[in-house]
């Protein structure tokens, strides 16, 4: 078990493409960081260099205090598993886990037993002598973390393992590879595209875009305070409505600040800018405002909120989930671009907004509604930067 | 729910009585030499063809095989199926068995003690040694075609390079060519090397191998390792091209996969993807084999004496030779059976790789 540091790790493609930026993370003894980002940000490669089946450009990859970069992937003492698992087919799963063993000479007795142990953990062991081909999906996924874990690597690296998996089984298999590792204490890093996988699972959670990290931090503090537009949009599902509005003073001798948002007016209460001093700076001046779709609610399901944060809308479609009900209305506000290049192109621009109600919430398509607007979970972006308005001008350090 | 049954199309009937036309077109030749080969000389001379009801005897292949002339073939017959079913037998443990590789050898050195024993046990003639060579080039031409062509394959496959396209450009070319292009060429670099090796006095080494019986220097010319060369030299194209289609299609995270549990990539390679890749392996050692085998160009220019199967089989019918028709049937029929069985056994293997062929290759 160990720590692992990237420092500044740079890849670049013989093409010229730049695949990685001055990538620095470090994970602590036994944490588990989950990289996520949209698909083609770089996230894979930057796996694959600290596993070594890509080249470190420059930069410097540590695990310990031992200086990897040249290092065979053999000798790196890492397990990895794969998004299609890459189990070798010739083999039964009881030989695929004990392959890695197998290749460390490891005593035909002792295997045995660490095979038996780790589809004990599995529930494997009932397969351990049918061919992969022969097993589901979820029992094949299990057979690649066989694999992985019957060494004890001094770090797992997983690679979108659950992608391949249908909706039902990834959520089963979500906490029992949390469990696993949680159990099992071994450091872990975690490629996905889904941010919901990155929430649940990773003690904290990096979002890089384009090759370039844009946020390290606890899932909660990913979700509460994003750094940028992109990581706002990105992390939360439904994603973070994002419009251009305008702030401007009240009139009202007590001050505050009201938010133009199209042609309607929004109050933003006081604490909000107590909490982010560098939001005065930006009165009359256009900024980014992202409002959660969870953080909207129908005002005839909760009457008794400010009448200064609501919202006129008219309905367009109306999800019914059960638990709750999505709706979608139009503001007529610019919506801003996140930059996630996997959104939908032709939402842009439309200034359409998705709420998420409760499911008393009677509203239907083509009603005109009233929407309450939570004000102190508003997010504030500079137009230009796409950073948090926090502390500081143009700030994003907190 | 009731099925319905397919229903009768005239097309259907149109369809299958081309195939079994087909089916017919070339399979009575091959019938028709088998009859011919167990007929006496005057049923197949008659004027109104014997089709049924006439002798048999095996004095065709009691003539074209061995030097005696009343030696009772029902011996030899039972010589080769008791080595035919041992062989079966054995490799078929093998398939069964965990490790399968110690029966499978014991199945070769049955096969190959049966070819070296019997010209001892009966007295053979020049023939026997055509089909020894025979199978000698075509079992070395395999070994070393693949050998290159595991290598090569694999690495174009993995390899994405401008260097690698042209690499296989450059071999689909020369596969292009006719083999008339390279004959010459080959001859006359192999006369070059025999004068070489004649010259410096390296031909007085003596490989048992290759050289051919009765001969003590060392030469190129006229010997099974001429034919050998040439025909890896014009099959490498294929097998790399084939090998190469089936690489591509295992996954890059296999040898990955390997390599993090602890692997070299050498090691990757034999433990994983080699055992990954078996029926493509014996696929295209089948089409291997078959080339060599049938091969008759290259034997006729670089080995004139040195025959194979093919080149002798040609010599009974264009009037350089006294023997008879029966002899010459007898010749085709035995040097097809060997290989009709090798394709039966596989030929799982030989459609899979036909297929990859038409789509990839």
């Amino acid at each position: 078990m160990s720590t692992v540091t990237l420092k500044n790790l740079v890849k670049d493609y013989p093409n010229g493409f730049r695949a990685i930026t001055d990538l620095s993370l470090h994970l602590d003894d036994g944490e588990f960081l989950v990289l996520v980002g949209p698909s083609g940000c770089g996230k894979s490669t930057a796996l694959r260099m600290i596993a070594g089946l890509e080249d470190i450009t420059s930069g410097d990859l540590y695990v310990g205090d031992r200086r990897l970069n040249d290092v065979a992937p053999k000798d790196r003492d890492m397990a990895m598993v794969f998004q299609n698992y890459a189990l070798y087919p010739q083999m039964t799963v009881a030989e695929n886990i004990a392959f890695p063993l197998k290749l460390r000479r490891v005593p035909k007795a002792e295997r045995t037993a660490q095979v038996h142990q780790a589809a004990e953990i599995l529930e494997l062991t009932e397969q351990l002598d049918k061919k992969p081909a022969h097993l589901s999906g979820g029992q094949r996924q299990r057979v690649a973390m066989g694999r992985a874990i019957v060494r004890h690597p001094a770090l797992f690296l997983m690679d979108e393992p659950l992608s391949n998996l249908d909706a039902k089984l990834r959520v089963q298999m979500r906490a029992d590879i949390a469990g696993i590792q949680r159990e099992l204490g071994v450091t872990t890093f975690y490629v996905t595209h889904d941010q919901v996988e990155a929430m649940t699972m990773g003690d904290r959670v990096a979002v890089i875009k384009d090759g370039v990290l844009q946020q390290v931090d606890t899932p909660e503090s990913i979700y509460g305070s994003p750094d940028n537009v992109f990581v706002a949009a990105f992390i939360g599902s439904p994603s973070m409505n994002l419009f251009e509005a305008s702030l401007t003073g009240n009139d009202e001798p007590d001050g505050g600040y009201s938010l133009v948002l199209g042609d309607q007016r929004l109050a933003v209460p006081a604490e909000v800018v107590a909490e982010r001093p560098a939001l005065a700076s930006y009165e009359g001046r256009p900024v980014v405002v992202g409002i959660r779709p969870e953080h909207l609610e129908d005002a005839s399901v909760a009457p008794d909120h400010p009448d200064d944060q609501r919202l006129d809308a008219t309905v367009d479609v109306r999800e019914a989930l059960g638990a709750e009900t999505l709706v979608h209305f139009n503001l007529n506000a610019q919506s801003v671009d996140s930059g996630d290049p996997d959104a939908l192109d032709d939402l842009r621009d439309t200034g359409r907004c998705t709420a998420r109600f409760s499911a008393s919430s009677q509203a239907r398509v083509a009603d005109q509604i009233r929407v309450n607007v939570d004000g102190r979970k508003l997010h504030f972006f500079d137009r230009q930067t796409h950073l948090a308005i926090r502390d500081r001008v143009h700030g994003a350090e907190r | 729910m009731q099925l319905s049954r397919p229903s009768i199309r005239p097309s259907r009937i149109a369809l299958h009585a081309v195939m079994i036309l087909l089916v017919v077109w070339s399979v009575t030749p091959f019938i028709w030499t088998a009859q011919t080969s167990i007929k006496f000389t005057r049923d197949v001379a008659s004027k109104t063809p014997v089709l049924w009801g006439y002798e048999t005897t095996a004095n065709a292949y009691r003539n074209f095989w061995l030097d005696s002339d009343d030696l009772n073939m029902w011996g030899v017959l039972a010589f080769i199926l008791v080595v035919a079913a041992v062989a079966t037998a054995l490799g078929l443990i093998g398939r069964r068995a965990r490790h399968g590789w110690p029966w499978f050898l014991g199945a070769t050195a049955v096969i190959c003690v049966a070819l070296w024993r019997f010209p001892r046990i009966w007295e053979a003639n020049d023939e026997y040694d055509f089909l020894v060579n025979s199978v000698v080039v075509t079992i070395l031409t395999m070994c070393i075609s693949l050998s290159i062509g595991l290598l090569a394959g694999y690495g174009l496959a993995r390899y994405t390079g401008i260097s690698g396209a042209v690499i296989l450009i450059v071999a689909l070319g020369f596969r292009a060519l006719p083999r008339t292009a390279f004959v010459l060429p080959y001859f006359f670099g192999a006369k070059e090397i025999d004068d070489w090796l004649t010259s410096t006095g390296v031909g007085s080494w003596n490989f048992p191998l290759i050289d051919f019986p009765g001969i003590d220097t060392l030469q190129i010319l006229d010997t099974r390792l001429a034919i050998v060369l040439a025909l890896v030299a014009v099959n490498q194209p294929f097998t790399i091209w084939m090998l190469r289609s089936f690489f591509i299609e295992v996954p890059k995270e296999m040898e990955e996969a390997a390599m993090m549990d602890g692997a070299t990539r050498l090691q990757a390679f034999r433990k994983v993807i080699i055992p990954i890749m078996w029926p493509a392996i014996i696929a295209t050692g089948l089409f291997t084999m078959l080339l060599a085998y049938n091969e008759y160009l290259f034997v006729r220019v670089l080995a004139p004496t040195e025959w194979t199967l093919p080149v002798a089989i040609v010599s009974l019918t264009g009037g350089e030779s006294s023997r008879t028709i029966t002899e010459a049937a007898a010749a085709s029929v035995s040097i097809t059976l060997p290989i009709v069985i090798v394709i039966i056994l596989f030929q799982k293997h030989l459609v899979r790789g036909l297929g990859a062929g038409a789509v990839k290759g």
